[in-house]
């Protein structure tokens, strides 16, 4: 156990925090339901069944008055208590305050049984409002409690980040400017002792005044100017106005102007969504300046200024008797602050602290020298609570009933539910016999609950419960394919061919929906029938030739449907789905004419495009021969003999597909392309083994190659690339698949090319032939000067810029006509 | 006890200020009432970002979702609301001024999302 305290809370008016003091570095604990913010506002609300502390109460406090409260600081030590309608009770401020230091409690994640702990209080409070803060920290569990001054806390956090643990003597002030409210308190420093001489304040007083003088003094009148309105003002700051909506859109706009004006010398509003008295559409981009911002504050900065030299008056000083000013609290963010307060009263202001974390940070430094006057007796609570759930492990539901039947004492407990994403909190409530509670789900995700049982002071009790997980993704009682879903592509590696491109894997669970982009490598003319796009959508495994698979959806674009002509190059979107019921749907959309294609393909019947047949069984008739042939030539009769008893088959089908008329209505068209596939099929697993071989050498010589050049200029990285891809050889080889092993002689080429990259000779020799070139390139001028700076590159040895160079001049090279792709589909990888 | 990863992510601002970007001129399409064509690249755009800003990580990426028109009650901490009108009851989210942005990845298989950014929306009872 620890023997300082260590544990600092601020319990501010409107906001709290919490920090700790671990190995010489203070920590700020985020607020786990506020994604990452430190602070917690200091509001609590009271519902029938539920108490929530922080931000989620304080979006009711101005509209609920009567259930939620908030500034209840203000009157901590008052006889005065707060009457909640919704639970019929009455709460005092330190039952308030003590819900929000038991909610602080939950934002700490190290593990700490906090049982001590230093809260800081403002200047002014007195003894009885002192005791009461003390209080507030009993009741919710803590065993000591240490009190501070805020003023004082924040010095400590500035002394501290100056590691400067003892000050000088001497005296300075420390302004606090907040969300609402205004402290400014002097201190002094003597012989080692810090203390609050003398203190001023306004509790009406923050940011929030200025985000809604930006509105009301700054955009009403402005957009009053433009559009015609008989009381905008009154309409959007009255409840039951018609423009009070869009008031608060106004107010949050201009909190985040107020933000950049910080930065930045301007920021823009917009203002839109409404219709004035005319009817005319509101729709105005406001700009406010820094200094149009400052006018609007400067008198209520005046304000706080007065407060100082009323203290400066009282205390018989002159402002060079004072060290520095130091800004804490969120709005000394605004240049114009820090500027006015050093302009009038001459006294340099510190900004070198966070100002909204100082005085928790301040408290955990105080803490860190407080001993902890407790027992050693901290044992973790034992109960013997047993719950036992139930709801739903998969639903596609926007909520799912959860419910659960608690076992053993669960007096004075109570219990909390919180999504994993951070997107609910059931707050606390009473933990009974039984309990349920409806989730709000995530769509398309695995949404993960906690379920944590309190005791009356928050302190978390164990208990058997096992995380509440549901599943709101796809796969919900969905069936998977039998079969990889392909998309037919020109092959960029293999001029003539074509290759399959997986859309949706085997196994994937319906519904299922992807989208591609492909570049077309041509173009189409408009009323021009013999240019034409192919969509064509297969079933199988997308390692086979594209020929064997089934085709289950099929759309051509030519020429006579398009509105315009489309150039090479331009974007093809394709959107391919199929729902549960195994309806495809496919989308083409070009870009340049903003022209889309949809088909529907129904599973029942087939579909297969004649035309398409007759090209696809001329290709692979070619194919048959060109293998017939090379297996010959390599004396690999085997594998001849297999594909020449596919040879008459192949004759047939060819004679029998051209006879076909593209209207023809009956079944021929689908028993000839079963015959195709089969023929396909054959010639795949025929020719298989010698791909794979011809692979199996390519991906050797290159590793072989590789590994050389890896042992001569490689680096960690790329040793480690090779190293994974060489691990997983055995792995790849088993898939036999000539795709996939070639995949891998890429990868292990594309770390080739990044050394040779860097290779002087290489660099040079690119260098030489791009010079060589030169006079075919398409910049002239610029060829021209990328050819001086290389040959200085290579006098001077700079090779980093000599590949720059190289990259500019390959650039200008016009493309060589011997690169030309397939472009049978339209666009390719 | 229950044994539920925390994650905690921190998108770049930049992105997120991007998302909020696309939603807006998502709202002005919508208010358009144009053939669809502007929406087209906005999909297309917020399908970038969920499939390609982190592509080669477990990271899936960044969706986001308009709770315009949902309820709005006081467990809902993936908006921060402002209410507006005179009750409190039957709230529903009548603006919409940035959305929800989750961040999604992969853990064993289980599709994952965390909230980046909570929507900023206004809320108003529906009560007459």
């Amino acid at each position: 156990m620890e023997n300082t305290i260590n544990f600092g809370i601020d319990l501010g008016t409107t906001n709290s925090a919490i920090a700790k003091f671990i190995k010489g570095e203070v920590i700020i604990f985020s607020n786990p339901q506020d994604y990452g913010r430190n602070t917690l506002p200091s509001v609590v609300s009271y519902k029938k069944d539920k108490i929530i502390v922080g931000n989620k109460a304080k979006e009711f406090l101005e509209k609920d008055p009567k259930s939620v409260v908030g500034v209840f600081k203000r009157k901590m030590g008052t006889a005065e208590s707060f009457k909640i309608k919704s639970i019929n009770e009455s709460k005092t401020p330190i039952e308030l305050s003590a819900q929000v230091l038991k909610e602080l409690k939950t934002f700490v994640n190290t593990g700490d049984i906090l049982d001590a702990v230093v809260v800081t209080i403002p200047a002014s409070f007195d003894t009885i409002q002192s005791n009461a803060t003390k209080e507030a920290g009993i009741q919710a569990g803590f065993k000591q409690v240490v009190l501070l001054q805020e003023p004082i806390a924040a010095s400590l956090a500035y002394a501290n980040m100056k590691k400067e643990r003892e000050l000088k003597d001497g005296q300075w002030l420390v302004y606090d400017l907040g969300g609402g409210t205004f402290d400014v308190a002097l201190i002094q420093i003597k012989d080692g002792e810090m203390k609050v001489l003398d203190h001023e304040g306004d509790n009406f007083l923050g940011g929030a005044d200025f985000d809604q003088m930006i509105v009301e003094k700054f955009l009403i009148p402005k957009i009053c100017e433009e559009y015609n309105f008989d009381n905008l003002e009154d309409e959007m700051k009255s409840a039951s106005g018609k423009f009070n909506a869009k008031y608060y859109v106004l107010l949050r706009r201009a909190e985040e102007a107020k933000i950049t004006l910080s930065a930045k010398t301007s920021a823009e509003i917009v203002v839109d969504g409404f219709e004035d008295e005319n009817g005319n559409e509101v729709d105005m981009e406001i700009t406010i300046t820094r200094s149009e911002f400052n006018d609007l504050i400067k008198s209520n900065i005046d304000g706080t200024i007065d407060m100082i030299k009323k203290i400066l008056t009282r205390n018989s000083l002159k402002p060079s008797d004072l060290q520095f000013n130091l800004m804490v609290g969120g709005s000394t963010y605004i240049p114009y602050v820090r500027f006015r307060v050093e302009e009038v009263l001459q006294i340099p202001v510190n900004c070198e602290i966070d100002p909204t974390t100082a005085v928790a940070i301040g408290a955990a430094y105080y803490a860190a020298t407080k001993p902890k006057e407790l027992e050693k007796s901290t044992e973790k609570k034992q109960t013997s609570i047993s719950i036992k759930t139930s709801y739903n492990k998969a639903s596609k539901e926007k909520d799912e009933l959860f419910s659960a039947r608690i076992t053993g004492k669960t007096d004075g407990l109570s219990y909390r539910i919180t999504r994993q994403d951070g997107g609910f909190d059931s707050g606390l409530k009473k933990l009974t016999e039984r309990i349920s509670e409806d989730l709000p789900l995530v769509d398309g995700a695995f949404n993960f609950f906690s379920f944590i049982v309190y005791d009356n002071q928050n302190n978390i009790i164990e208990t058997d419960i096992e995380p509440i997980g549901i599943n709101s993704g796809f796969g919900i009682s969905g069936q998977p394919i039998p079969e990889d879903i392909c998309l037919e592509v020109d092959d960029y590696d293999n001029p003539g061919k074509t290759r399959l491109v997986l859309v949706f894997q085997k196994n994937s669970v319906l519904p299922l929906r992807k989208q591609f982009t492909f570049p077309l490598n041509k173009g189409l003319i408009k009323g021009n029938a013999d240019d034409s796009l192919i969509i064509n959508v297969v079933e199988g495994s997308h390692l086979s030739i594209p020929e064997s698979n089934k085709p289950i959806a099929f759309l051509r674009i030519d020429g006579k449907m398009i509105k315009r002509d489309i150039s090479k190059g331009s974007d093809l979107e394709i959107t391919i789905s199929i729902t549960e019921s195994r309806d495809v749907n496919i989308s083409a959309y070009l870009n340049m004419a903003d022209q889309e294609f949809k088909q529907l393909f129904n599973p029942k019947q087939r579909n297969t495009d004649i035309d398409y047949l007759k090209e696809q069984v001329e290709d692979l008739s070619e194919k048959l021969d060109l293998e017939i042939e090379e297996a010959t030539e390599k004396e690999d009769f085997e594998t001849a003999s297999a594909l020449s008893k596919l040879k008459k088959e192949m004759e047939t089908v060819s004679e029998e597909t051209e006879g076909l008329t593209s209207d023809d209505v009956t079944d021929k068209r689908y028993q000839l392309e079963d015959k195709k596939r089969k023929i396909a099929q054959e010639i795949d697993s025929a020719t298989k083994n010698k791909r794979i071989q011809q692979v199996k050498a390519h991906y050797f010589e290159t590793k072989d190659e590789c590994e050389k050049m890896l042992d001569e200029n490689g680096n960690d990285h790329e040793r480690k690339t090779f190293n994974d891809i060489v691990s997983q050889e055995s792995a790849f080889f088993a898939t036999n698949s000539p795709l996939k092993i070639q995949e891998k002689s890429d990868e292990l080429y594309s770390i080739i090319s990044r050394i040779r990259w860097r290779t002087p000779e290489f660099l040079v020799g690119i260098f030489k032939w791009c010079r060589d070139n030169q006079t075919r390139m398409n910049d002239q001028p610029q060829a021209k000067s990328l050819v001086d700076a290389g040959v200085f590159a290579i006098e001077s040895r700079n090779w980093e810029r000599l590949a720059e160079i190289n990259s500019g001049l390959l650039n200008i090279l016009p493309r060589g006509a011997e690169k030309e792709a397939t472009t049978r589909i339209g666009f390719g990888f | 006890m229950q044994d539920i990863k925390k994650v905690t992510v921190k998108v770049p601002q930049a992105y997120l200020d991007f998302i909020n970007q696309i939603f807006e001129i998502e709202k002005k399409a919508y208010n358009l009432k144009e053939e669809n064509s502007i929406q087209r690249n906005i999909n297309k755009m917020k399908g970038i970002m969920e499939e390609e800003f982190f592509k080669g990580s477990s990271t899936i990426g960044l969706t986001y979702h308009n709770p315009l028109g949902e309820n709005y009650t006081d467990t809902r901490t993936d908006c921060e609301a402002t209410i507006s009108g005179t009750s409190v009851e039957n709230l529903k989210i009548v603006e919409v001024i940035k959305p929800i942005v989750y961040y999604s990845y992969k853990d064993s298989d289980k599709v994952l999302k965390v909230i980046v950014q909570p929507a900023v929306v206004i809320v108003q009872s529906i009560n007459p």
